[in-house]
């Protein structure tokens, strides 16, 4: 009975040591779980804000809100956000075949694309500039305000912080710390960019559309 | 490693029955004793000084008596086995305890005993719970405002607000508005067991039915600021006449008297309106033993077994007026016992009555009386 | 079996690195990745915050010596208390079970080298010190005075110690999600070969479910104290009434992660009493898989309890009911948990050494404090007992009676493992029954004066609560004084207390297989395990073990020192 259990250990054991890239994969495999969790407590912070949003346009009749002066507060303009969402989700495609192009080891075309990636993302971020800058309500003077900034301002946020993470990846991969088996940190990068857009898509769907 | 033959087994160990039957025996003596004694009434001098707080110390009292025994069976187990079961000096060192991992019946038991005891504490909460939805109120409505430090209490009709003292008639139904003018206060009052938050932007009501007449504390149990430790109202439940005296005597204060009636001016089909909205509710117009509350008021000029008002006045239109004016209350037992004084009427400032209203309703009952 | 375990020994040598050991002052035992390392400097840090969060409830209990209050002024007092209570449950309880114990124990238990990314656990470790001195330099600028829930309007009103606040319970926040991510993916995929699920020691069990609460449930405080620090200091509305804003807002949010956040304090307790009462039985844990189970269940559902704190707030009534009944069904997993340790203790050989007396105490008072959660669990007892010292009472004995006993019990049973040194059982013993004997003179009469009506925050109270708030006052003091036969036990074991073997208790779990206290590597081979630890009377479960205690330094295999990880 011993001598079976200490067979069978043996065999778990020789199968999850098998290769010589065991020690990658099993470093990665905890990276990528590590990465996975640390996206879904930023989703859990998103939803902390979205629940809030909620329940402040929840609690009162009229929404958009009427402010102090008696006057409804205009919806926000769908057309230039629906324009803006779509340069964010064209950087998500381009992102996508930055890294076909790194798993095809096609050095020069994966260039292109981060830098297509990371030049949509600065336009999507001076999208989000000017629209602070056009729309009708103030941070301070009503709680649409108070969501609307506080919500795309952490994306805006979170895009900034990919913007400067996807530059970051461009220069390391230009300089060889990736391979073509080894290239962890781009699938980070991927992975971030796209939950960046996700969660916009379900700001835009928030503010504009609902 | 040597290895050790577990003990034989030894039973449920020395004296597992004599232990668990004494613990049942405590269990028992203190569960009658939790349910006979008015537990908040003698140990904690609170009486239960309005309806609903009796329900909630029923509720109190299971929960003390589900409680206990829980905890006098784990923390006798505790102790017993600790006793029973420690390492003695004659044992050698590498002895080891009964190597048992699990008991499947026994662990059975154990979810499905306290399943039911939970449930069935959820089922008397919920009951409790609807008891409370259900509490009647209403027929004296009046708003509680809480402030940095002070609590602001608003009469229907009365102008100017009082401050830090409400008071309130017994046996009358009250709904209580609670809000704040600032930051989150709560008004309790522990001797009602009624708590809510006053919170700025929201109201909430709290109905309850005062009992026993005394002075009871308003307390604050939401840290507000500096002073909330001092802040603290007082809560009167008054006699339905010692209410009736304070009220008038602040509505002379602030140059609202009452004056006279004008009874002639009384029209009955606004009268009977009124009826519908204020006094259906415990009094019905057929005749006197058609009782909700009060008696039936169809024949009131016109009952040869009821010649006099309650008041001892004759029926008239002047007797009538006068106890709408100051309600009537009878012998008064809320000293000692709980339950409602017998015979209480609100009076005009508990109703919330005009010289109009008494005026129309006066006309309406005495139209009752006419038309048999 | 010699020869199995060698060819195990070869087998897992072949791939398994063992860095070189740290070499300086600074790498070595300030900015060190070594989980052990960083266990002990939470542990440290964490026990000089309870020193002073303690000291503070010192100040409030004297001041409540007199019904008139006088010892410190109004504003003072609330200060106090609510660093007490912040600190208490950010600063001590929480790094000291999981960034403490969890760093510590954890990865030995299951037979690792360290946790996931020790990179994280030092960013995590460092940014709690410097959360705290954020906290608790409040004081110099006028401290947080609602307590340590903060309720708006008046948090957002109150002194610019508020906005520390919320700073550092921002940042302990991320702190505390990282550990938590940190501690997931150690659990989840660094187990040593044959350690399923079912064979993890119980504390690995309640850090993985800590983990999950930690890092899933943080993240709605860590946005809750920004939305607040984001009002104080720019005006945004969320939670002003005047512009739509509600400040039941903040409760759901805020609450929404406290709730989880008792049992972050609690099931780490959990797990350290289910190692302890086993060992020092001498017998297997009573149903092992429903305490692993139910640890489970109640991370999950205490989720979905957050509004039983907001009873009197203003909830639509028809919302109390599913926060009720949900509520008191945590009590059935709670419960079974009590009985099996209870039946772990019943046919046992039992020694009561001092952590076998933190744990039967902690069984004792922590059923207390489970129990007089029901009566707060329902709404009309609750309507009643909230916000008074009621619930001060139940807090107490639940975080006090659970989770500093847990903690006390955890301290006494490891000390030997981190330190190499025994503790003074004796001195021990003196500390266990001064303890918990003034701590329940300190905190059981809270209940009744919470019935009677005494409401909590208060810094004077009605002439008719003197008598009991002097009793609990001088037990406060009993209280803290004997936490010096603790401290002074301490310091004597560390300057000159017996060397211990490795496994002075007779444990089974794996860090007892290794010397104490372990060298830096912790596990010359990793091992592999058969078997779940607790069967006294067998051999251990454990294949690869031998080379653990030679005296002899590591080597993998190929004669030279493997390079460090990618």
């Amino acid at each position: 009975m011993a001598v079976s259990a200490i067979n069978a250990s043996h065999e778990a054991v020789r199968a999850r040591y098998e290769s010589v890239d065991s020690v990658y994969r099993e470093t990665r495999d905890l990276r990528l779980l590590g990465f996975v969790l640390f996206l879904i407590s930023d989703v859990v912070i998103f939803s902390a804000f979205i629940f809030a949003y909620l329940y402040l346009r929840n609690s009162v009749p009229n929404w958009p809100p009427i402010n102090k002066d008696g006057v409804q507060l205009p919806r926000f303009d769908v057309a230039f956000a629906a324009i803006n969402s779509c340069v964010l989700f064209g950087s998500g495609a381009t992102m996508h075949y930055a890294m076909e192009s790194w798993k095809k080891l096609n050095r020069s075309a994966f260039n292109l694309w981060m830098i297509a990636t990371i030049f949509l993302g600065l336009c999507f971020l001076g999208g989000q500039a000017y629209e602070y800058h056009s729309v009708a309500v103030t941070w301070q003077g009503s709680t649409m305000g108070a969501s609307f900034f506080t919500l795309t301002g952490l994306h805006g946020f979170h895009v900034f912080v990919g913007v400067i993470y996807l530059i970051v990846l461009f220069l390391q991969a230009n300089r060889g710390v990736y391979t073509g088996s080894k290239y962890f940190g781009l699938t980070a990068g991927t992975l971030y960019w796209h939950f960046v857009d996700v969660i916009w898509v379900a700001l835009f769907y928030l503010f504009y559309l609902m | 490693m040597a290895q050790v033959t577990a003990p034989q087994k030894q039973g449920l160990g020395p004296g597992f029955w004599p232990v668990t039957i004494g613990l049942t025996i405590l269990n028992v003596i203190i569960s009658w004793y939790i349910i006979v004694t008015p537990i908040f009434d003698t140990f904690l001098h609170l009486p239960e000084a309005a309806a609903p707080a009796g329900d909630v110390d029923a509720l109190f009292t299971y929960l003390s008596v589900v409680g206990n025994a829980i905890f006098v069976y784990v923390a006798g187990y505790i102790i017993y086995f600790s006793i029973a079961w420690r390492r003695r000096a004659s044992d050698p060192p590498d002895a080891i305890g009964i190597q048992i991992h699990d008991n499947p019946r026994l662990e059975l038991w154990w979810t499905i005993i306290p399943s039911i005891l939970i449930i069935s504490v959820g089922i008397f909460s919920v009951k409790i719970w609807m008891n409370l939805q259900n509490q009647i109120g209403d027929v004296l409505t009046m708003e509680s405002i809480g402030h940095q430090f002070k609590y602001e209490f608003r009469y229907p009709r009365l102008k100017q607000s009082v401050y830090n003292e409400a008071h309130i008639p017994v046996g009358t139904p009250v709904t209580m508005q609670v809000t704040s003018g600032d930051v989150i206060h709560s008004f309790w009052v522990p001797a009602v067991r009624l708590k809510a938050d006053m919170v700025p932007g929201l109201v909430q009501t709290i109905r309850f039915t005062p009992e026993r007449i005394g002075k009871y504390p308003i307390v604050c149990t939401e840290f507000c600021g500096t002073q909330h430790a001092n802040m603290v109202g007082v809560l009167y439940i008054d006699s339905q006449q010692d209410f009736g005296r304070w009220l008038s005597a602040q509505f002379k204060a602030q140059g609202q008297g009452a004056g006279p009636v004008n009874l002639s001016q009384g029209q009955a089909t606004a009268g009977q309106q009124l009826f519908g909205q204020k006094c259906s509710a415990c009094h019905s117009v057929g005749p006197f033993s058609q009782k909700i509350v009060g008696p039936g008021l169809g024949y009131l000029a016109d009952d040869p077994d009821h010649p006099n008002l309650v008041t001892g006045e004759k029926p008239t239109g002047e007797g009538i007026s006068h106890v709408l004016i100051n309600g009537y209350q009878g012998p008064d037992n809320s000293q000692g016992k709980s339950g409602p004084s017998l015979g209480v009427m609100p009076n005009r400032q508990a109703n919330g009555l005009s010289n109009g209203d008494i005026a129309n309703l006066t006309a309406y009952l005495l139209s009752l009386s006419q038309k048999k | 079996m010699a020869v199995a375990a060698a060819h195990a020994g070869a087998i897992l040598g072949d791939h398994d690195h063992i860095h070189p050991e740290p070499q300086g002052f600074i790498r070595k035992y300030v900015f060190s990745l070594d989980a052990k390392v960083i266990g002990v400097q939470y542990m440290v840090t964490a026990f000089l915050f309870f020193i002073i969060a303690g000291l503070l409830a010192e100040i409030v209990r004297t001041q409540l010596l007199s019904p008139n209050g006088g010892f410190v002024s109004n504003d003072t007092y609330n200060g106090v208390y609510s660093i007490h209570g912040s600190a208490m449950v950010w600063m001590v309880i929480i790094p000291m079970m999981t960034g403490g114990f969890g760093n510590f124990v954890m990865p030995l238990q299951i037979g690792a080298r360290d946790v996931a990314f020790p990179w994280l656990n030092l960013i995590s470790f460092w940014l709690f010190p410097v959360s705290a001195l954020i906290l608790f330099s409040s004081f110099f600028v006028g401290a947080p005075d609602a307590g340590w829930t903060e309720y708006p309007p008046i948090s957002v009103q109150g002194p610019p110690g508020t906005s520390l606040w919320a700073l550092a319970i921002f940042l302990i926040g991320i702190s505390s999600t990282m550990t938590g991510l940190n501690f997931m993916v150690t659990i989840m995929k660094m187990r040593a070969p044959g350690m399923t699920f079912t064979r993890m020691p119980l504390f690995v069990w309640a850090s993985l479910a800590t983990a999950l609460l930690n890092m899933v449930a943080t993240a709605a405080l860590s946005a809750a104290t920004a939305a607040l620090f984001i009002e104080r200091t720019f005006d945004v509305p969320f939670f002003d009434p005047a512009r739509g804003g509600s400040p039941l807002l903040w409760q759901h949010m805020f609450w929404f992660y406290s709730h989880p956040a008792v049992y972050i304090m609690i099931l780490p307790a959990f797990g350290i009493v289910s190692e302890i009462l086993p060992t020092f039985a001498r017998k297997p844990i009573f149903g092992y898989k429903m305490i692993a189970f139910s640890s489970i269940a109640i991370a999950l559902l205490g989720f979905m309890v957050w509004a039983h704190h907001m009873f009197t707030s203003g909830l639509a009534p028809w919302l109390q009911l599913p926060f009720m009944l949900l509520t008191m069904v945590i009590a059935v997993p709670t419960g079974i948990k009590i009985f099996s340790w209870l039946a772990t203790l019943w046919g046992g050989k039992i020694e009561f050494t001092p952590a076998m007396l933190f744990s039967i105490g902690f069984l004792l008072v922590f059923t207390f404090g489970g129990l007089t959660g029901i009566f707060l669990s329902a709404v009309p007892t609750d309507l009643h007992e909230h916000g008074t010292y009621f619930v001060v009472g139940h807090i107490h004995y639940v975080l006090f009676g659970g989770s500093v006993f847990g903690l006390y019990a955890g301290l006494y049973y490891w000390w030997p493992k981190i330190t190499g040194r025994l503790m003074n059982a004796k001195l021990g013993v003196w500390h266990f029954w001064t303890t918990f004997l003034s701590f329940n003179a300190t905190f059981l009469p809270m209940h009744w004066l919470g019935l009677a009506g005494m409401p909590r925050r208060v810094a004077q109270y009605r002439p008719e609560f003197q008598l009991w708030n002097d009793v609990e006052t001088i037990a406060s003091y009993v209280l803290a004084l004997s936490t010096l036969l603790f401290i002074y036990n301490a310091i004597e074991s560390l300057l000159r207390g017996p060397k211990s073997p490795p496994n002075p208790w007779n444990a089974r779990t794996l860090e007892w297989q290794i010397s104490s206290p372990p060298p830096y590597y912790n596990f010359k081979t990793i091992p592999a395990v058969l078997k779940n630890p607790y069967d006294f009377g067998e051999p251990l479960p454990y294949i690869g073990l031998d080379r653990e205690l030679d005296g002899q330094p590591p080597g993998n295999g190929h004669g030279e020192p493997a390079p460090a990880h990618a």
